[in-house]
């Protein structure tokens, strides 16, 4: 597994280095100091997996991911004493480490990714900026986050310059309006129903006809969307193809 | 816990509420206490007219009673003045109940007095045919004493409970200050996120430099025994405290490398003199913060410290923009809040005119300063008196 290792202080990535020699699999490709040297490592060395310290700089880890616009990679955070981060990484069983790092709890964690299987190829994967159903994306709304796979979201919807997005049990607002996240979603996947709403056409549940050659559409969970003429036409061409 | 009891609540308005319920409260008293005397003198009158030497109506009787009550009315309520004023109100029982005393004999010679000469001059009558005016004015006086001092009583046992009720309130405000400061104290000690991140650059430095690990180790040592002691002592000389921050500052480089540059300047004869514990190293710690911490380039730290004004004068720069005003933001409201603390603390131990405060020092640096008023006996010892003029010695 390739790794990338995000932390402000030389010594503190020096000692994870010394940590990670141990477990044969993982290579470590690249360094970063801040967030935006992060950035461009990320996109130059397509690392499976990404060390994290949350305390940096400038943005911090949980800033930098939410900000991410490629899809996330296997991330394990690090972190000296945060007790809200800590208390977020908790709350959605996310992988983080405390420094000074625990060796058995480090290999504890690379064991679980292991399990989890390697994140998606990206190597042979062309070049695209949408994302796939299996890429994961970072949301943070106050003190939880969470790594969404973008085949759990059902529905995203517009609230100005925010969209709130749908998924599981939750439905925290990312701070990118409904037409940016339009444009990295898979329109295959992906229906713009109206001007606020977006559906995963994978959760839809239930279709039925509408006042005025309209649609009303039922998702998985209960959430009903109003789909216009106009728009309904367009659903009938995708879903009868 | 916050206790908003009148007496002691900034708010103007409360201590107008409080004043007005005890006004109240008062014109209640004495309409009640006179309206009951008036009662009882009435009862009197009629149960005992057929014994009174003097026939009179029923109508001038009442009169002649409304007259001694509205007179003694106006005499007790005037006497509080001169209570105030006299400040009355803040003696004990023993110093009070002989004072009580006079006045309430002085009080009711008047208030028989004005009776008697009344009655003979306006109404011309004698009082009694059987007993002589000497007489009947000795009995008229002892029961308006009696009066007088009931009312009296009545008035500072009320005064006396609430002053009782004040010292109780403002006993328990305390008690909360002290708890409040304590925890304060627990509070202030080092940041634990520093503490974990040194212990994890020093493990890093056990391969790559031993003997700058092994210092290291002191130096975390040392400031965790400071840190954990400084709720026991209240001041320590300016040296100790730099010492100890100077540690802490050696750790910092240890984790931010070239990040973090220093800069000294403290006139030597600051540093005998006593400061709060940890105030230099809660100002530091968030100089670092702010200045290092936050800013991907880093820069310099610069301490320095000197007499000026009768006072100690210590002002921390770091790097960065003053932008309180605007944020919300948690961590900044907590660090005003240990300012304020830091402020509170010092202003306790060295008086009025300690401080601590923020300013935009230049365009990019921010300086914290604390002003620590010298005690004279330290003002002594750092500034001789200049030396008298040798007088020649005669022989």
């Amino acid at each position: 597994m390739k790794a990338l290792l995000i932390d402000d202080e030389r010594l503190a990535r020096n000692e994870l280095r010394r940590l990670l020699a141990v477990a044969g699999d993982i290579e470590i490709v690249g360094e970063a100091t801040n967030a935006s040297q992060a950035r461009e490592q990320l996109a130059a060395l397509k690392p499976d997996l990404i060390f994290l310290d949350v305390q940096m700089p400038g943005e911090n880890g949980l800033e930098f991911l939410e900000a991410l616009e490629a899809p996330v990679p296997h991330v394990i955070f690090t972190t000296a004493y945060d007790e809200f981060a800590v208390k977020a990484f908790e709350f959605n069983a996310l992988d983080y480490l405390l420094k000074p790092v625990d060796p058995a709890r480090l290999a504890a964690a690379l064991e679980k990714l292991r399990e989890r299987g390697p994140a998606a190829d990206r190597s042979v994967e062309p070049p695209q900026e949408r994302l796939s159903p299996d890429d994961k994306v970072f949301v943070r709304e106050g003190e939880r986050c969470w790594f969404v796979q973008v085949k759990s979201i059902r529905l995203l919807e517009s609230e100005g310059n925010y969209t709130r997005v749908h998924f599981d049990d939750a439905q925290p607002q990312l701070f990118r309006s409904l037409n940016a996240m339009e444009s990295r979603l898979d329109p295959k996947t992906f229906f713009r129903a109206n001007r606020r709403q977006m559906i995963n056409l994978q959760w839809i549940e239930k279709i039925e006809p509408w006042f005025s050659g309209g649609l009303l559409v039922e998702l998985k969970g209960g959430a009903k969307v109003e789909l216009s003429r106009r728009q309904a036409q367009d659903f009938r061409e995708r879903m009868s193809l | 816990m916050t206790l908003s009891t009148p007496p002691f609540s900034s708010d103007a308005a409360d201590q107008e509420r409080w004043k007005r319920a005890q006004d109240r409260l008062y014109v209640a008293c004495q309409c009640v206490g006179w309206g009951i005397f008036l009662g009882v003198q009435s009862l009197f009158v009629t149960v005992f007219a057929e014994h009174s030497d003097v026939e009179r109506g029923w109508f001038l009787n009442l009169c002649g009673l409304l007259r001694v009550v509205t007179l003694g009315l106006l005499l007790t309520h005037y006497s509080r003045r001169f209570i105030g004023r006299w400040g009355w109100k803040n003696l004990g029982w023993l110093a009070l109940v002989p004072r009580m005393a006079l006045l309430s004999l002085g009080l009711s010679v008047v208030w028989s007095g004005v009776g008697f000469a009344f009655h003979y001059l306006v109404e011309g009558g004698p009082i009694s045919k059987d007993y002589s005016v000497g007489l009947m004015f000795l009995v008229s006086t002892i029961n308006g004493t009696i009066v007088f001092l009931s009312w009296y009583f009545a008035y500072f046992i009320y005064h006396l409970f609430d002053r009782f009720n004040r010292s109780e309130i403002e006993r328990l405000r305390l008690a909360n200050v002290v708890k409040e400061a304590e925890l304060r104290a627990l509070k202030s000690q080092v940041n634990p996120h520093f503490i974990f991140n040194s212990l994890n650059s020093v493990r890093a430095l056990i391969d790559e430099d031993p003997a700058r690990s092994r210092q290291a180790v002191t130096q975390l040592a040392n400031l965790l025994r400071y840190s954990l002691q400084s709720g026991q002592r209240e001041t320590v000389s300016f040296e100790d405290e730099l010492a100890v921050v100077n540690d802490y500052l050696a750790l910092e480089q240890v984790r931010h490398e070239e990040r973090l540059r220093l800069r000294l300047d403290v006139a030597p004869e600051t540093l005998n003199l006593p400061v709060p514990t940890m105030v230099l190293q809660t100002l530091v710690e968030n100089a670092i913060k702010y200045g290092i911490s936050a800013r991907p380039e880093g820069g310099e730290i610069t301490i320095s410290a000197r007499i000026e004004d009768e006072a100690l004068c210590i002002i921390v720069t770091n790097p960065g923009q003053l932008s309180f005003a605007a944020t919300t933001d948690r961590s900044h409201r907590s660090t005003r809040l240990g300012l304020r603390n830091a402020e509170a603390r010092l202003q306790l131990l060295f008086g009025d005119r300690a401080r601590v405060s923020l300013r935009q020092f230049a365009p990019d640096v921010v300086a914290a300063d604390i002003v620590v008023p010298l005690r004279s006996a330290d003002i002594a010892r750092i500034v001789p008196p200049v030396a008298p003029p040798r007088r020649p010695v005669s022989v």
